[in-house]
């Protein structure tokens, strides 16, 4: 048993800390890279190119510097602290995890340096509006013919999709609506003809975009992983995306408890610092506990989302996403509280923060959702 | 004991009921129970309706515009109108500055300002809050010296709420700083048109322009707008909070927006079916709909202690309605984020050209978030929540 | 030619600094702790001269506890070539640090030796010129810029009110000051090239230095709290309180 960081680790937790302590070091900072024309600092994802963090998790042989979840995960906490903009999450892990796992070596070869060097950004086009959390229920067809597919769906909710420059598409090429059999998995660059966009801004500064394909075709060198097996590839990159995904809540929880905590110590009324009342310290501590429940399962999720096993990946990675979420909705709602007037307003980071954390909540399953996949195969424990 | 209304009393309710349903506008109504921003003219058309019908102020003195009713009457009112999706009446003019001008203010000022709140011909904002003084209010700063025929006031208040839309604000200040501070402060009623004051915006957590900041730069008040005594102003602030307190229970509102949820939970798709067929959706709407039921009946033996006794004074057990009922209301606006599930992502705002289509396809969910995060100040404003509780255990429990 | 560069595990600049209880030092259990900034930038402009090619090796020298080894894995990310470690668990004062390092130059024989002007942790501002002086080398101190010629190095030091350049022959010491350089964050690839770079281990012992301490700490304390502002009414009054009561005009 070890939970400790390597040598190597902790220089990039270091690294990617101090960058993004520097360059997230106040919300007029964040707000000014949301206004830039992409919604995020170009400046920053150079940088993140120029430290190697954007070929992190692809193998060396792919032009990668090979790592695992540990350092994905040390990247997306300093993220969370941050509350970063930068669409690594859709990129690397999302987009590069789907290249990792099904890309051939055609494709890990077109794409991933371009990736590493920043010059390629991409999104995972999936949900659409009648699936909820169901990654099986995709009613987006693609049809094969003589030049290749046709595509034509509806899908929603593609995170960071106005600044992808490729697409990962799930489309029906067989089965029923729900099937998990019969989903194929596409690459799709963003300007092909027959793709229209609609991008929203999202509740805690990001942007998501709705992706309508109509007609829009496709040749079978943009097919990823086996045609009508692309739902194990989507369940198990979608697990390692809550893993980060935890990573980068844990962070911004750690960022909100410190606020909190200073804030209790510097506000004073009746005179007093109102961090000496002995209910509000009581709060403090739930907090903490709360997030230091969330960082374990954050680790657990880590160390289990390479498992080969993967009924007991899919388990963990629901058993995280459970107490992340129950951690973040907490530690959220009470930092905002003990901050009084001051927690309720855009001025304030820490509100911020809370934004953040309510959405992580809703993405890529909710409390409920996760929830029901834990109790459905008998939870954790198994029975006497 | 007996929980069924009278007779007379079930046809009270049918009246108010209809009425709020045929006279005010469906379109305000349909943005308060949306959640999205209501317009200045929202409150005044709406306000005015009610006047009109006598029914802005019934809990005001006969003579002043109020109704004879029984508290039982008051309650049915107050919780059709926020089950109607109603907006209150102005809180500012008709429960805070209203009774106290009517309880402690002189004939010239009841006569002069009353009909005019009542009527929403004057906006009031409330300012009490500043930057030093929240949950410890007494300890405000904003100080007024007398010159002659007026008070000189400087200071700053916060936390204004919809002070950019107010005519006038009604103000706590300290006029006298030698005494202790509770016996300092004076209650001021300031016309915002005075030079001096400057408003400026404070935009809250879910992107709205709610409540400001207001600056009083040697801004130059007459006498005859402080009410009552000087430096007797701390009673008629408690007078106030108490009066903000009882009703705030808002159990018609936590009704209106179940209901709500349930109808937009069977237009969710989920699988074959929608949200509505989730079994485990519907054990937790129940959930809050047991807590709600069991709260209504606190707040209704409440109103019966009041209408047997016939005080109108404020119980401390409203502590226990503002605490259970904010957190209630809380609670509904995150059943209302789990029903939008992963659409509450969405803002509305679409970035670039293109038709303004609603996201996602549902006209809902862009509201749903912002007013889940709206929603935290409810247990903060009014006297937080913590504060609530040291009033129970102070009060209620000899602690 | 061949650079030394000397770095120092102290408390993270962003840790707020608590006093032990008992007043004999400061609280360091649970503490980040990191390279001293001025020695991070010591290591850059060592890393800076090896891209410009006028360096060819340069070695990070730590001396401190075992995990002092992480502060010179820092300075191999960052682009040092290699590093010694010169284990202790004593506190060392500047005067053994010194004398330790002359050691080290001696076995190293490098041509520029480059330093921060001092530690954020005891802030002595020593180690530096008692080199110079043990070594008998000559010292461009709180340098703001550097030029490296042919056997002989331009140091621009910042001083009171402007800057001074003067010019060292080398062998030379140097040491750093705020507005040197900008460090560089590690990148992955050095990171991971760190891994294999070598890290020597000696000790004051093997080099023979006794570093038994000569100071002795009497107090720590917690600066004092900010005192409260007073608004003021007028310029004059303002001009009337800086005389009389700050005694500053
Ligand atoms: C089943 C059982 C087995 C035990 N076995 C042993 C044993 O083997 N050996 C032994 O020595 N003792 C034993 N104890 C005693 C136990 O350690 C004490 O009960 C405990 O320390 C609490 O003390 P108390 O009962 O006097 O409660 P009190 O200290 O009077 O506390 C009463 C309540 O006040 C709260 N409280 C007290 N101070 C504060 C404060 N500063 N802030 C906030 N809240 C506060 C407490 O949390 C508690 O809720 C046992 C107790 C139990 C119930
Ligand atoms: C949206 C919104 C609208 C508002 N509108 C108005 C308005 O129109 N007019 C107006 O005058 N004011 C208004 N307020 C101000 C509101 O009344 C104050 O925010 C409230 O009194 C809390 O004060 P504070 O924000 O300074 O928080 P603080 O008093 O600093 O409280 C911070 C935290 O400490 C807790 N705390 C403080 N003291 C104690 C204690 N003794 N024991 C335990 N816990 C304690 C609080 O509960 C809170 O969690 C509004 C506030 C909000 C958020």
């Amino acid at each position: 048993m070890n939970f400790d960081l390597t040598p190597e680790q902790m220089l990039l937790k270091d690294s990617i800390d101090r960058l993004i302590a520097s360059r997230y070091s106040s919300l007029e900072k964040r707000e000014a890279y949301r206004k830039e024309p992409l919604g995020f600092s170009e400046a920053i994802w150079a940088q993140f190119a120029e430290l190697g963090l954007l070929g992190l998790p692809f193998s060396e042989e792919d032009g990668g510097f090979g790592g695992g979840p540990v350092e994905t995960m040390v990247v997306m906490e300093a993220l969370g602290r941050g509350l970063s903009l930068e669409p690594y999450l859709t990129t690397v892990v999302l987009g590069g995890g789907f290249l990792r796992h099904a890309g051939s070596a055609e494709q890990k070869a077109a794409y991933i340096p371009e990736i590493v060097v920043g010059n390629l950004k991409l999104a995972l086009a999936q949900t659409e509006r009648q699936a909820r959390y169901d990654l099986a229920d995709i009613a987006t067809t693609a049809e094969k013919t003589d030049r290749g597919y046709v595509i034509d769906g509806q899908k929603s909710l593609v995170l960071a999709g106005d600044s992808a420059d490729l697409f990962v598409v799930s489309a029906r090429t067989s089965g029923e609506q729900r099937s998990q059999y019969g989903v194929t998995l596409f690459l799709v660059d963003a300007n092909t003809p027959g793709i229209s966009r609609r991008t929203y801004s999202t509740q805690d500064g990001g942007r998501a975009t709705e992706i309508e394909f109509s007609g829009t075709i496709v040749s079978t060198d943009a097919i990823l992983g086996p045609v009508d097996g692309g739902y194990p590839f989507l369940e198990h990159v979608i697990g390692e995306t809550i893993a980060a995904l935890s990573a980068e809540a844990v962070g911004a929880m750690e960022s909100l408890h410190q606020l909190t905590v200073e804030y209790l110590k510097t506000r004073k009324q009746f005179g007093v610092s109102i961090g000496s009342f002995q209910t509000l310290q009581h709060r403090a501590v739930d907090m903490l506990m709360a997030l230091e429940q969330a960082r374990s399962m954050e680790m657990y999720a880590a160390m289990m989302v390479g498992s080969d096993n993967a009924d007991e990946r899919r388990s963990a990675i629901s058993a995280a996403k459970v107490q992340i979420n129950r951690s973040a909705r907490f530690v959220g709602q009470e930092a905002v509280q003990l901050h009084g007037g001051i927690g309720m307003t855009m001025e304030y980071i820490g509100a911020h923060y809370f934004k953040r954390l309510t959405m992580i909540e809703s993405l890529f399953g909710d409390t409920a959702h996760h929830l029901h996949q834990v109790a459905r195969v008998g939870g954790l424990v198994a029975a006497a | 004991m007996d929980l069924r209304f009278t007779e007379e009393e079930n046809a009270f309710r049918d009246e108010v009921r209809s009425f709020f349903r045929t006279e005010i506008p469906a379109e305000i109504r349909r943005k308060v129970s949306e959640g999205r921003r209501l317009s200045r003219e929202d409150y005044v058309i709406s306000q005015r309706i009610l006047n009109a019908r006598d029914w802005a102020v019934p809990h005001w003195p006969l003579e002043w515009g109020g109704q004879p009713w029984t508290p039982i009457q008051r309650y049915i009112f107050t919780e059709e109108l926020l089950q109607a999706a109603v907006p209150l009446p102005l809180q500012f003019n008709c429960y805070m500055v209203g009774p106290v001008i009517a309880a402690f203010g002189s004939e010239e000022q009841k006569k002069r300002f009353l009909p005019r709140i009542a009527n929403l011909d004057d906006w009031w904002c409330q300012g009490f809050s500043e930057p030093g003084a929240g949950s410890d209010l007494a300890s405000l700063k904003t100080r007024a010296l007398r010159e002659g025929d007026f008070y000189v006031v400087d200071g700053q208040k916060t936390w204004t709420t919809l002070g950019q839309y107010a005519d006038w604000i009604f103000c706590l200040v300290r006029t006298d700083p030698t005494v202790k501070k509770q016996a300092g402060i004076s209650f001021l009623l300031i016309d915002m048109k005075t030079p001096g004051i400057t408003v400026r915006p404070i935009i809250t957590i879910d992107g709205r322009h709610e409540v400001n900041e207001i600056f009083f730069d040697n801004v130059r008040v007459p006498i005859e707008n402080l009410v009552g005594e000087e430096n007797k102003g701390w009673d008629y602030a408690k007078f106030l909070l108490a009066n903000e307190r009882t009703g705030i229970a808002r159990i018609g509102l936590s009704k209106e927006r179940i209901a709500r949820i349930k109808r937009l939970a069977k237009e969710v798709p989920v699988g074959t079916g929608t949200l509505w067929d989730n079994r485990d959706f519907r054990a937790r709407v129940a959930s809050v709909e047991i807590e709600l039921k069991a709260l209504e009946i606190t707040q209704m033996r409440v109103v019966a202690t009041q209408s047997k006794t016939g005080s109108s004074k404020p119980d401390p057990a409203s502590s226990i309605l503002k605490i259970k009922g904010s957190e209630l209301q809380q609670t509904t606006t995150e059943l209302l984020l789990e029903a939008a599930g992963p659409y509450a992502l969405l803002t509305g705002d679409q970035i670039g050209a293109g038709p303004n289509e609603p996201p996602g396809g549902f006209d809902w969910v862009d509201a749903a978030a912002p007013t889940y995060f709206n929603n935290r100040k409810v247990t903060i404003y009014g006297g937080s929540n913590e504060i609530q509780r040291n009033v129970i255990a102070r009060a209620i429990l000899g602690l | 030619m061949k650079l030394l560069v000397c770095v120092k595990r102290v408390v993270d600049f962003n840790v707020k600094i608590r006093v032990k209880p008992d007043g004999s030092g400061v609280e360091l259990a649970n503490i980040k702790m990191s390279m001293n900034p001025f020695d991070e930038i010591a290591v850059e402009e060592a890393v800076r001269l090896k891209e410009q090619g006028k360096v060819t090796e340069i070695v990070a020298v730590s001396i401190g506890p075992q995990q002092a080894g992480e502060t010179i894995r820092t300075a191999l990310a960052m682009g040092a070539d290699r590093g010694i470690l010169v284990k202790t668990d004593a506190t060392v004062e500047p005067l053994a640090v010194a004398k330790i390092l002359a050691k080290v130059v001696e076995q190293e024989k490098p041509d520029l030796v480059i330093m921060g002007k001092q530690a954020i942790d005891d802030d002595a501002n020593q180690t530096g010129q008692m080199l110079a002086a043990l070594l008998g080398w000559p010292q461009g101190t709180f340098a703001f810029k550097v030029a490296v010629g042919e056997g002989s190095i331009d140091v621009t030091r910042e001083v009171d009110g402007g800057l001074q350049t003067v010019g060292l022959k080398l062998p030379a010491i140097v040491t750093t000051d705020l507005r040197l350089n900008e460090p560089r964050y590690a990148s992955l690839p050095n990171i991971m090239k760190a891994k294999k770079k070598p890290l020597d281990e000696t000790s004051p012992e093997t080099l023979g230095i006794d570093v038994s301490p000569r100071l002795k700490v009497i107090k720590t304390v917690e600066p004092g709290g900010r005192k409260a502002g007073v608004k003021v009414g007028s310029v004059a009054e303002l001009v009337q309180k800086l005389k009389v009561e700050a005694g500053v005009l």
